[in-house]
């Protein structure tokens, strides 16, 4: 008797255990579910990806999804776990950053040949396309938009300070800055980026005194082979940088990172802020400052009138480990062509992927004229793919982020810092080989 | 399983004490019985769920993430998980900036600490009285600790912006700086702030325990005190202190593990900048994590749990003995 609750007892524990373990398995009717997780979760996001998602449920019956938001600052991590243990995941959003890593271990199902002869690429820019496809030709992710940087200023205080139109090169953006900036009256020139992520805007400004001598498949590397950071227009660039936030920053700004720098723009107090288009939305909203008192304008070039755009990006991508692959991809071509597409980028304030988006009047006027004008002068906006995907992206932009800090806080110099990082790049690109 | 297999015998060897020194016979007469082999196994048995549930929740990823600190785990290449030895240990060792981490730790610890016992110990001497809504003032003062630390650090790096914070603004308002200070930009001040934070948040912890532990003090003390002539500072360290050293030692220790094992509000606050002036071990844990290395993070997490607990039973040791000597 005993001995039968004994083993009662330790079925139980087990059954209980095991089914913990196991995962769903496919509905009796033919009804497939999908488990879709975003990362870059917001409220607003999460309503229209539903909405989409119902849309797509419409159309196919036999497919359910259920969307996973984690919270934004976790979410990463909490798909790596999912992704690691092999299911649970059937759709996810992959970014430049993680696309590296997670299809080097393995976890990321390449849908090139499920994409093959897709209607839905003739439809996309350049742009889009080309960021869908890895350096070996595989798809990891259909790009949904791009995160691009474009100067946002202000009219009135540009006015006031005698010049008529927006700087256009790093230099004029300097000499503007300066002559606005007046910490005793709390107005200030720029909103320096100093804190988490500071290398972004520190590396544009490189890429921009250098320009056509930029590898376009590599960033941070010259077309003959040496890092960016080793040519002598990079001190230029950094020296030009470093004024800016000595001579027209507030001197906070070390620790500056994005809420800060939105929140200098958008209160009124500051003039010039390099950012990416999602803060429309933000500004559009600010009380401080009335719509005809800003502006944005294409990112501001180097002394030969060039500039790189440091495109950023993320999309819809299928995990390896995923039962229902076919279903997936459905969904990844859904959310990548028409009407779906396009309500994403607007209400997301991304750079869109549709080619059709030039001749939309929600991008020919206002704040987002600029983001257009740079799509359509490649020659001036040079496309160049940042290598935000290699496996170290995170150390670096530790290791940059806190060097930046260093050089703005006088505790290193311009060559020094640059020196530190031709080194880390050339160290790491041997290694690789 | 070892938990499973040797549970039995050290259950058993209490109970066989404890039956001979009441002469063979525990309470109730009832003869001891016999230690077999079936009974053991039925034990086992019923202990058999509640060990596998800790074994597979909670010792296996303990184990789990141990071993990692001897290999090189790299979430951005899972391909090479090789064994390194003790790589990722020098690896935290030789990092330039670990000199900075541990003395930043030592003044976080030691500056959140001390003023949070001092002031925590005035309120809870304070709210002991009896006074007018006294019931609605300890709830307000208990408050904060119901607060995310994280959210506290977000708050507390809006309120210390140089620029847009109410910090300066009432610091200027009050005269007594003259121009805009950039608290968490200048590394002289970042700690400052970061340490005014975290003692705001953690005063109400020792004002809570403090607080129960005056309670319990028999209110005939203090009146045979005051009978004999007692001034307030006497009373207050012959009856009031000694009478609460145990709750006193134990909360300090307490609050000692958790403020080093407390990165919430640093991160929220700073990300441990500016050049990783407010960097504590537990911060660097993390960016170590979001580069990606758990094989290092997790070598860092093995040295944190070593030197706590070596920490933790020299200050138990070293209390245990006062109060020993007082007996």
């Amino acid at each position: 008797m005993r001995r039968r609750t004994a083993v009662l007892t330790l079925g139980t524990a087990t059954a209980l255990l095991l089914t913990g373990c196991s995962t769903m398995s496919p509905d009796a009717s033919g009804t497939v579910t999908l488990n879709m997780v975003e990362s870059l979760t917001n409220p607003t996001r999460t309503a229209l990806l539903k909405d989409l998602i119902a849309d797509f449920e419409e159309q196919n019956p036999k497919i359910k999804v259920n969307l996973v938001s984690p919270p934004t600052e976790q979410a990463d991590q909490k798909l790596q776990q999912m992704l690691q243990s092999g299911s649970g995941v059937d759709v996810l959003e992959v970014r430049d950053i993680t696309v590296g890593p997670w299809s080097n271990n393995g976890w990321l199902y390449d849908m090139k040949k499920d994409l093959d002869g897709w209607k839905g690429w003739e439809a996309m820019t350049e742009n889009a396309v080309n960021a869908a496809k890895d350096t070996k030709g595989r798809t990891y992710f259909v790009p949904y938009g791009f995160y691009g940087l474009s100067l946002f200023y202000r009219t009135d205080l540009i006015e006031k300070a005698g010049f008529d139109k927006p700087p256009a090169t790093w230099e004029e953006l300097l000499e503007q800055a300066k002559a606005i900036h007046d910490p005793s009256a709390r107005r200030y020139g720029y909103a320096f980026r100093g804190g988490a992520n500071a290398n972004s805007n520190a590396t544009a400004a490189i890429e921009a005194y250098l320009a056509d001598d930029v590898d376009p498949a590599n960033g941070f590397k010259l077309k003959d082979g040496r890092t960016i950071f080793a040519a002598p227009e990079a001190e230029d660039a950094i020296e030009n940088y470093l004024k800016l936030f000595e001579q027209a920053s507030p001197k906070s700004s070390v620790s500056w990172g994005y809420p800060e720098m939105v929140e200098a723009f958008s209160n009124g107090s500051t003039a010039f802020l390099l950012q990416d288009p999602e803060v429309i939305a933000t500004v559009s909203e600010s009380k401080s400052i009335s719509k005809d008192q800003w502006g944005t304008a294409p990112l501001v070039s180097g002394p030969g009138g060039k500039t790189v755009q440091p495109l950023a990006t993320a999309g819809w991508g299928v995990a390896k480990g995923s039962g229902h692959k076919a279903e997936a991809v459905k969904l990844v071509q859904f959310l990548s062509q028409g009407e779906a597409s396009t309500s994403f980028t607007k209400k997301n304030s991304l750079v869109p992927i549709l080619k059709s988006a030039t001749s939309d009047p929600f991008y020919k006027s206002g704040p987002w004229a600029s983001y257009v004008t740079m799509t359509e002068q490649p020659d001036k906006y040079l496309v160049v793919t940042q290598p935000r995907g290699v496996s170290w992206w995170a150390e670096w932009q530790q290791k940059a982020d806190a060097d930046v800090q260093k050089l703005v806080l006088g505790k290193t110099s311009p060559k020094e810092l640059l020196a530190g990082w031709d080194a880390f790049w050339t160290e790491k690109w041997q290694q690789e080989q | 399983m070892p938990v499973t297999s040797t549970t039995p015998s050290k259950t058993a060897a209490p109970a066989e004490g404890a039956a001979s020194r009441k002469g063979g016979l525990p309470r109730g007469g009832r003869r001891k019985r016999e230690f077999t082999t079936r009974r053991g196994l039925a034990i086992a048995a019923y202990m058999a769920p509640a060990a596998l549930f800790v074994a597979v929740f909670t010792y296996y990823p303990m184990v789990a993430g141990g071993q990692m600190a001897f290999r090189n785990w790299k979430l951005t290449d899972l391909t090479d998980t090789s064994w390194v030895g003790l790589r990722n240990f020098a690896d935290v060792f030789a990092d330039p900036a670990w000199g900075t981490v541990l003395g930043n730790t030592a003044v976080w610890v030691v500056g959140s600490i001390v003023p949070q016992l001092v002031i925590g110990f005035a309120l809870a001497l304070w709210l002991r009285r009896r006074f007018v809504l006294r019931g609605l003032y300890q709830a307000l003062i208990f408050f904060p600790w119901a607060i995310s630390g994280f959210l506290i650090g977000i708050l507390f790096r809006w309120m210390f912006n140089s620029e847009f914070g109410v910090v300066n603004d009432l610091l200027q308002k009050a005269g007594l700086i003259d121009e805009p200070v950039a608290w968490l930009a200048d590394p002289d001040t970042a700690m400052v702030a970061v340490l005014v934070a975290n003692v705001w948040y953690g005063v109400t912890f020792f004002a809570i325990m403090i607080l129960a532990a005056l309670q319990s003090i028999p209110d005939e003390l203090y009146e045979a005190a005051a009978l004999d002539g007692a001034g307030k500072a006497r009373t207050l360290f012959r009856i009031t202190i000694p009478y609460i050293r145990t709750t006193l030692a134990l909360t300090v220790l307490l609050r000692v593990i958790w403020i080093f094992n407390f990165p919430d509000l640093i991160f929220g606050m700073t990300g441990g900048g500016p050049n990783n002036e407010t960097h504590i071990v537990t911060t660097w844990m993390i960016k170590i994590t979001q580069q990606g290395d758990y094989g290092r993070a997790s070598a860092l997490g093995l040295l944190v749990v070593a030197a706590l607990l070596v920490f933790a039973v020299f200050f138990l040791m070293a209390t245990r003995e006062k109060k020993g000597a007082r007996a």
